[in-house]
């Protein structure tokens, strides 16, 4: 499938502990409003492919604790319609990958809720291909075996630009799942 | 067991010399990623402080309520740790040799403003040292702010540590700290901060500022102890007070205020007044500094008068086995 998802901004206002919800209760827009998505199913697995516009590429913050690095990440429920925005439950949790501009591999990812990514080196397969050009970045995941996508069809996304200083909740993402 | 481990730091005694701040930065921040972290440092008051203005730039308005804090700037704030021109001018075998100097621009460091002060010279020009560290604050700010429940503060002794394999270095702390005591490894991209010496607390020892400290003016123990020095001097002798009370952070780091010699008039004569301003102090210390600056002159007083005083022993620190009580059977004298 081929599609072009308008994103949105989590509400600050759902974060953990007292100061994100209070010290950005202003942020109601997300930093990237739209992204292309191209999902491909094949025996081989599945390879997904985000471009979205990022007037400033951040790709690396190892001198300058101000600043924060460019990065989207790709999530699937392991039951069918667990909850997207808060991240899953322990019930239902989440699985993903996660690419950040300043690796050269993706981490695999889990959530079961709010503030509880855990990140671990990918399984042996997963690789991201990342490009940054006319103000565009163009990354595609490949996946050999993404377990939680195959079983639900589901699938969700989120992106940071580190020039924005997003990370965390302050990110843009799919309104919803979005059914394959 | 919810208990409280804290510091008094008696301002009338520190000198500057940065003993605690080198003692502090040997043992824990030595690696790249952090030459810029001084989880210890010693600044001059007034001043802009370290790192620059972040009595400005944290996470709490005056009144205690949440603000969104700033990150400081590496060169602008913080101050880029120095690399110097030792090989032009050390090691330099043809032609002029240079200067030792920094080889790249500087805008700011730990300690730019060192001994400027306030005041007009030499009728009320004023300054004095204000060591600061993390303050294990009861309700921390950090611990607030992070969204993955990397920061701990520890009910055996109350100490605020960031779990490094948690954190992944979102910097939400760094930007509420309203002490800006936390700090970002870019290197490693986690925060890190003041662990108040855990590892020699566990074994009995005080923690590296304090235990190198060429002035005596530390006092480590719980709070709830009676028979330790923090009791004494917050709850019993009431003259060691907060920074910055009014955050709302419930610090346990305290102070003892410093008093300072009359100013003069144009005249040279004593105006009666003290050099440092107790409006200035109160803005430090909130309003419960004119009590303890009251109680620690009468307490010298009574000292001058010859009458002796309890409070001021153990301020002098006469037996520095006094300085600390870790309730810890094995509380030894390490260095």
């Amino acid at each position: 499938m081929k599609t072009t998802v308008t994103l949105i901004a989590p509400p600050t206002a759902m974060q953990p502990g007292g100061y994100i919800a209070t010290a950005y209760a202003d942020r109601s827009q997300p930093g990237t409003s739209r992204a292309d998505l191209e999902v491909q199913e094949s025996t081989a697995g599945w390879t997904v492919a985000l471009r979205w516009r990022a007037p400033q590429a951040v790709i690396d913050a190892t001198d300058n604790p101000r600043q924060f690095i460019d990065g989207a990440a790709l999530f699937a429920p392991t039951v069918k319609d667990a909850p997207w925005i808060s991240m899953g439950t322990p019930d239902m949790p989440l699985e993903g990958v996660l690419w950040r501009a300043d690796r050269a591999q993706p981490w695999r990812v889990s959530a079961q809720g709010l503030g509880s990514v855990q990140r671990a080196e990918a399984p042996a397969g997963w690789t991201t291909a990342a490009r940054y050009a006319n103000g565009t970045w163009q990354l595609t995941f490949t996946l050999p075996a993404f377990a939680a996508l195959t079983v639900t069809r589901q699938l969700g996304f989120a992106v940071w630009q580190g020039a924005q200083s997003e990370r965390a909740g302050l990110k843009s993402v799919t309104p919803g799942w979005i059914n394959l | 067991m919810n208990r409280q481990l804290a510091m008094v730091l008696d301002l009338n005694k520190c000198l500057g010399c940065q003993t605690c701040t080198v003692a502090c930065k040997k043992l824990w921040n030595q690696d790249q990623g952090t030459d810029y972290a001084y989880w210890n440092n010693v600044e001059t008051a007034p001043g802009k402080g370290f790192p620059r203005l972040w009595q400005e730039t944290g996470g709490r308005n005056a009144d205690g309520s949440v603000k969104r804090g700033e990150i400081p700037s590496l060169d602008a704030d913080y101050g880029r740790a120095w690399k110097f021109n030792h090989d032009k001018t050390f090691f330099k075998s043809n032609g002029p040799r240079e200067w030792l100097k920094p080889e790249s621009g500087t805008q700011w460091g730990p300690n730019w403003d060192e001994d400027h002060g306030a005041g007009a010279y030499p009728q009320e020009n004023h300054y004095f040292y204000l060591p600061r560290l993390c303050n294990h604050c009861t309700h921390p700010a950090c611990l607030d702010a992070c969204p993955r429940g990397a920061i701990e503060k520890r009910s055996d002794n109350g100490i605020v540590l960031v779990n490094q394999d948690q954190c992944h270095g979102y910097r939400f702390c760094v930007e509420a700290c309203p002490y800006k005591k936390v700090y970002f490894d870019p290197k490693r991209q986690v925060s890190t901060k003041c662990i108040f010496c855990l590892p020699r607390i566990e074994e009995g020892v005080a923690p590296a500022c304090a235990r190198q400290c060429p002035g005596r003016l530390r006092f480590v123990g719980f709070l709830d102890d009676p028979a330790g020095p923090i009791h004494k001097l917050v709850n019993e002798y009431k003259v060691a007070i907060p920074l910055h009370p009014e955050f709302g952070t419930g610090p346990n780091v305290y102070y003892v205020p410093p008093l300072s010699p009359e100013g003069i008039d144009d005249e040279g004569r004593p105006t009666g007044k003290p050099r440092i301003p107790p409006a200035y102090l109160e803005s430090l210390f909130g309003p419960a500094v004119h009590d303890a600056m009251a109680r620690l002159a009468a307490e010298r007083e009574k000292t001058t008068r010859g009458e002796g005083s309890a409070v001021m022993d153990l301020l002098i620190a006469y037996d520095w086995s006094k300085n600390f009580a870790l309730d810890d059977a094995r509380t030894r004298e390490v260095i």
